[in-house]
């Protein structure tokens, strides 16, 4: 299979990396620093037609396949050191892709348009206080009211929560059925009486990215505003994670390419026992498992990438694609710290922003053990 | 091989892996019974795409239509003769 770049995504990957370098960096330690969500380069995003890229020009959109729009957000993860802001716009996009895959004709042809504008900003609400990785154990019931829901709960460090215009929220609808039946997905709008965003929470890192409670108090929500049937929120939920498990770690492998990047550079400039630092295998050997890493990550993506494009089913790929890079991403920025010394210590390098941002990368979207979980289930445990 | 029986093979050998100690009838209940969960889905529509070359929407990934094999088979034939 041969997963080169057409010359297409060659020139959509060049003018998202010398936008994100021109645009999106400067300014990145401060906005880190003080842990806010830059709206305006939002809005500059929104100007490049980022969210537009994998949605159909009927909607406003570029129309683009997916493998496509993974090789622009991989560029994305390469070339912007804000990974906060990835992260938001990433969500954006599986947003758009459940929206579009589930949702009926009016939130498809009336609502998305907003999404894919960049106007709107959405998030996907699923966690909440007493359930993480066992995700349907959610508490936040829906019950069935005249012409609509009545949703009580709450959901917590939401990404984009603090800041979203609309969002997805995943809730039980029927506490006797099992979780396949039980779950539904209804789309949330800001205004709606009942509904609440908290603060954004401080984090460890991706501190751009804001991540908040969502409060239900007796919200109602029109019978409309179901995203696909009653009962279908697990398999959606499914369904969404395979195109989150592909898109999220687009980014993630263009972060761990600026890492080896930067380090292969930092390795030739620095000198230590009259030699460059690169000389030394402790030192070599590191980056050359980086390079490993990037390189079969490579691979793994995009067959994900491929079958998604392909609308296939790809559980393993996706998972499997999820845990390999977040993982040597978090390794690489571990050894991108140890290489440096005490610099890569220090704020001002940098580099401790990536470590930080990559932890949060084996957690989000799945842990790494729930994704190892997956993949041995089907390798038949 | 019947569809219902392909069906059968893949869920009582590839989601139970040989643990199930009765057979699978046509009619029993897959997700009452824990036997489908939200990731067996997942695993069982990978292999019904796969095997009978079918891409299965959406709007038809309804819990219902995985209640049984007997469900499924019907789901199944419904996009064979599309």
């Amino acid at each position: 299979m041969n997963f080169a770049f057409t010359e297409e995504q060659k020139e959509i990957r060049k003018t998202i990396i010398d936008f994100a370098r021109r645009d999106l960096n400067p300014g990145i330690v401060e906005r880190d620093r003080l842990g806010v969500f830059p709206r305006e380069l939002w809005k500059k995003c929104a100007e490049m037609r980022i969210f537009a890229i994998p949605f159909p020009e009927s909607l406003g959109g570029d129309g683009f396949d997916f493998v496509t729009a993974v090789a622009a957000f991989h560029a994305l993860g390469y070339a912007c050191k804000d990974s906060g802001l990835v992260h938001s716009m990433a969500t954006q996009i599986i947003c758009g892709i459940q929206l579009q895959l589930f949702g009926n004709k009016e939130q498809v042809s009336q609502i998305l348009p907003d999404l894919v504008s960049g106007k709107l900003i959405y998030a996907q609400a699923i966690t909440e206080p007493g359930s993480g990785s066992d995700a349907f154990a959610m508490q936040t019931f829906a019950s069935k009211t005249d012409g609509g829901y009545i949703l009580n709960g709450t959901k917590t460090m939401i990404s984009n929560g603090p800041v979203a215009d609309r969002a997805l929220v995943f809730a039980v609808t029927d506490r006797a059925k099992k979780t396949l039946g039980g779950i539904s997905c209804f789309l949330v709008s800001k205004g709606d009486a009942g509904f609440s965003a908290g603060k954004p929470m401080e984090k460890m890192g991706l501190r751009t990215l804001t991540n908040g409670e969502l409060s239900f108090s007796d919200c109602y929500i029109p019978e409309s505003s179901i995203v696909g049937r009653e009962g279908q929120g697990a398999i959606l939920f499914g369904e969404a994670m395979e195109w989150e498990r592909t898109l999220i770690p687009a980014c993630l492998l263009g972060e761990l390419e600026r890492v080896l990047e930067e380090c292969v550079q930092y390795a030739k400039d620095r000198k230590a026992f009259g030699q460059p630092i690169g000389d030394f295998q402790a030192i070599s050997h590191k980056i050359a498992m980086m390079k490993v890493n990037a390189e079969l990550g490579r691979l793994a993506l995009y067959n994900a990438a491929y079958l998604k494009s392909q609308r296939k089913r790809a559980a393993l790929e996706t998972s499997t694609a999820k845990l390999f890079i977040s993982e040597s991403l978090k390794q690489a920025c571990m050894d991108a710290v140890q290489i440096r010394g005490g610099y890569g210590y220090m704020v001002e390098y940098e580099v401790e922003r990536d470590l930080r941002d990559s932890i949060a990368s084996t957690i989000y979207s799945g842990t790494s053990e729930m994704q190892a979980n997956i993949i041995a289930r089907i390798a038949g445990l | 091989m019947s569809t219902s029986d392909s069906i059968r093979d893949f869920i009582t050998g590839e989601i139970l892996h040989g643990t199930l100690k009765d057979p699978l009838h046509d009619q029993d209940s897959l997700i009452e019974s824990g036997i489908i969960d939200s990731m067996g889905v997942m695993t069982l529509l990978a292999f019904l795409e796969d095997k009978f070359s079918i891409q299965i929407p959406g709007d038809e990934l309804l819990p219902e239509n995985f209640e049984s094999i007997s469900t499924i088979t019907t789901l199944v034939d419904r996009h064979l003769v599309r």
